[in-house]
């Protein structure tokens, strides 16, 4: 388990991170008292991994992990006006390399899914852009360069 | 066993399902999904001991994380590619480059594809037990969503191999590296320890370039994952060894030997999870290295693999039953195989950290003697692997030989599940 470090998460995340824990309270509360849990249904908390989360074990140390991420965590706020032009956690980037516009969202570890365009600020390309503004070059150190010029940085409500 | 064997019969699609980047790539003969699976469950294995995870969890992960593409396919970053206007020429470009797209449609088309993997995958594993279904589909969301630092990691280390795959297809093509796969790897590397492999990665292959070279802080560590890359690479080359058995009955485009590994290791866990004496994280392990000397052994099909060859016979009539030797022949034979093994085993891991080489080696050493109770249990595992490839081969094939196979799984098992498991193979396939 991830001890004693924070865990920066927007307001949506955090939220999650609740309904999760509870869901598994619910859970684990069912189990003790031999009752088959029920499927829960959340938009936010997938049914599909809870019906799977029946195991004791898991149900202990997944609970456990989620107080710790709940007494660590670090909501992600929102910059003043001033300061929204600096990329920084929460921040959807718009960047541009030979015409073309890929956009990515800048998220603590846990919130983090590439897939979904949502990259943790502790990956190199989330390190190379954080704290730069628009208009700003960002190069990509990979062996072949990648220029993208930041043409927008927005902060939508978390 | 029924399940079982029906489970085994669809994931083995993955053997026959080549990378969609790779194929857009016009890479030649790429790999399979099974071969990425096999050399991601070593990578995840090795970092993630390093990093003191759950090297069973990380391993299952691994085994597990691309089984829901047996239905869904391998959908990668390029997946929408039929949907994208391109013209002639641009086509090469966006390879190289990667497509650049809003985050929302990142976002949409993101959950597209966890939505059919989800549903491929739990219509894979539908009749497993709840047990089973439950340990499968739970590795496998983590994995995707990232919950478990077990899952995060392998996501990671999924995502290096990928890019190492790409490295050793373009460099060998003397083509550019192509950016793609190192930015999609630099979105989502962000351990540490993975952070630095990436810089020795870079170093070897690009490190000739003074502006290209990155600086590792641990030079001790540097020294030790460049060690550890060098073995990835070397073992790499079983993803492209076919299988001898099936080059001598003149199968065409056969299981690899890497696929074959990734077989047996999937094997072992589906099976030896019902087998309560087993521990299955050494179970694991040793399927994953019970036959990497091939690297420079080539694979040696059967302790009979001379007298077979030297027959002048057609090499179909030569596998119709087994030779019939002393069991000083056979033990002769044995003998020199393992030496020869061994020997290919000592130089394929010297570039590895020691505690490390000596736990390869003594699981290999415990597999070939079958000196425990899980290589009892492997070594049975393995032949029904090889009947059971063979016995698909044969559904397109009715010439193939079969009985020496059955032969010399009714010799070699005597566990109750593989025995199973055989009466299963007969009343499907006979």
């Amino acid at each position: 388990m991830e001890e004693e470090r924070k865990f920066y998460l927007t307001k949506k995340g955090l939220e999650q991170i609740k309904k999760e824990l509870e869901s598994l309270k619910k859970i684990k509360a069912s189990k003790i008292k031999g009752e088959t849990p029920q499927l829960l249904h959340s938009e936010d908390v997938n049914p599909e991994y809870l019906t799977f989360r029946e195991d004791m074990n898991f149900l202990e140390s997944r609970i456990a992990e989620l107080e710790n991420i709940l007494k660590n965590a670090v909501l992600i706020k929102i910059p003043p006006k001033t300061k929204q032009n600096i990329v920084q956690l929460g921040a959807t980037v718009t960047l541009e390399e030979s015409g073309q516009i890929n956009e990515f969202m800048i998220v603590g570890t846990l919130e983090a899914n590439p897939n979904e365009g949502k990259i943790s600020a502790s990956s190199p390309i989330g390190k190379a852009l954080l704290g730069h503004k628009i208009g700003d070059e960002i190069i990509i150190t990979s062996p072949i360069r990648v220029v993208y010029k930041i043409k927008k940085i927005k902060y939508h409500s978390m | 066993m029924k399940e079982n064997l029906k489970f085994f019969l669809e994931v083995n699609k993955l053997k026959e399902t080549q990378r969609t980047g790779w194929v857009l790539m016009k890479v030649k003969n790429p790999e399979t999904i099974a071969e990425h699976t096999f050399r991601v469950a070593i990578e995840a294995w090795f970092l993630g001991e390093k990093k003191k995870l759950n090297v069973e969890t990380i391993i299952k992960t691994a085994i597990a994380h691309d089984l829901c593409e047996v239905y869904a396919g391998d959908k990668t970053p390029f997946f929408y590619w039929d949907s994208l206007d391109k013209s002639k020429g641009e086509q090469e470009n966006l390879l190289l480059k990667g497509i650049r797209l809003s985050q929302k449609e990142k976002e949409k088309r993101g959950r597209i594809k966890f939505k059919k993997e989800q549903e491929s995958l739990l219509k894979l594993i539908k009749s497993f037990n709840s047990e089973l279904k439950r340990e499968i589909y739970s590795l496998w969301f983590d994995f995707e969503k990232r919950l478990s630092q077990e899952g995060k990691f392998v996501k990671q280390v999924d995502r290096i191999e990928t890019l190492l795959q790409a490295i050793e297809y373009f460099e060998a093509q003397k083509k550019p590296g192509g950016t793609s796969w190192w930015e999609l790897t630099e979105e989502i590397v962000e351990d540490p320890l993975l952070l630095d492999f990436l810089k020795v990665i870079q170093n070897k292959f690009y490190g000739h370039k003074k502006e290209w070279r990155r600086e590792v802080e641990d030079k001790e560590l540097e020294k030790e994952l460049n060690g550890i890359l060098d073995f990835f690479l070397e073992i790499g080359k079983l993803k492209r060894f076919p299988r001898k058995l099936w080059v001598q009955l003149g199968i065409e485009n056969p299981e690899t030997v890497a696929e074959h590994i990734f077989t047996l290791a999937l094997m072992a866990w589906i099976f030896g999870n019902k087998e309560k004496n087993l521990k299955i994280e050494k179970l694991l392990k040793m399927a994953l290295c019970h036959e990497i000397p091939s690297v420079y052994t080539g694979d040696l099909i059967t302790p009979y693999e001379r007298v077979l060859f030297n027959t002048k016979k057609g090499r179909r009539k030569v596998f119709e039953k087994w030779p019939r030797l002393t069991k000083k022949e056979k033990e002769k034979n044995f003998l020199k195989d393992y030496k020869k093994e061994k020997k290919a085993l000592k130089k394929l891991t010297k570039s590895l950290p020691q505690g490390l080489r000596e736990e390869i080696i003594s699981l290999f050493d415990e597999y070939k003697t079958t000196q425990s109770a899980e290589a009892r249990f492997l070594n049975q595992l393995n032949v029904l692997a090889v009947l059971f490839q063979e016995l698909c081969y044969r559904k397109e094939d009715k010439g193939l030989p079969i009985g020496f196979l059955w032969e010399w799984a009714f010799e070699k098992c005597d566990n109750k599940m593989c025995l199973e498991f055989l009466e299963e193979l007969k009343r499907q396939f006979l």
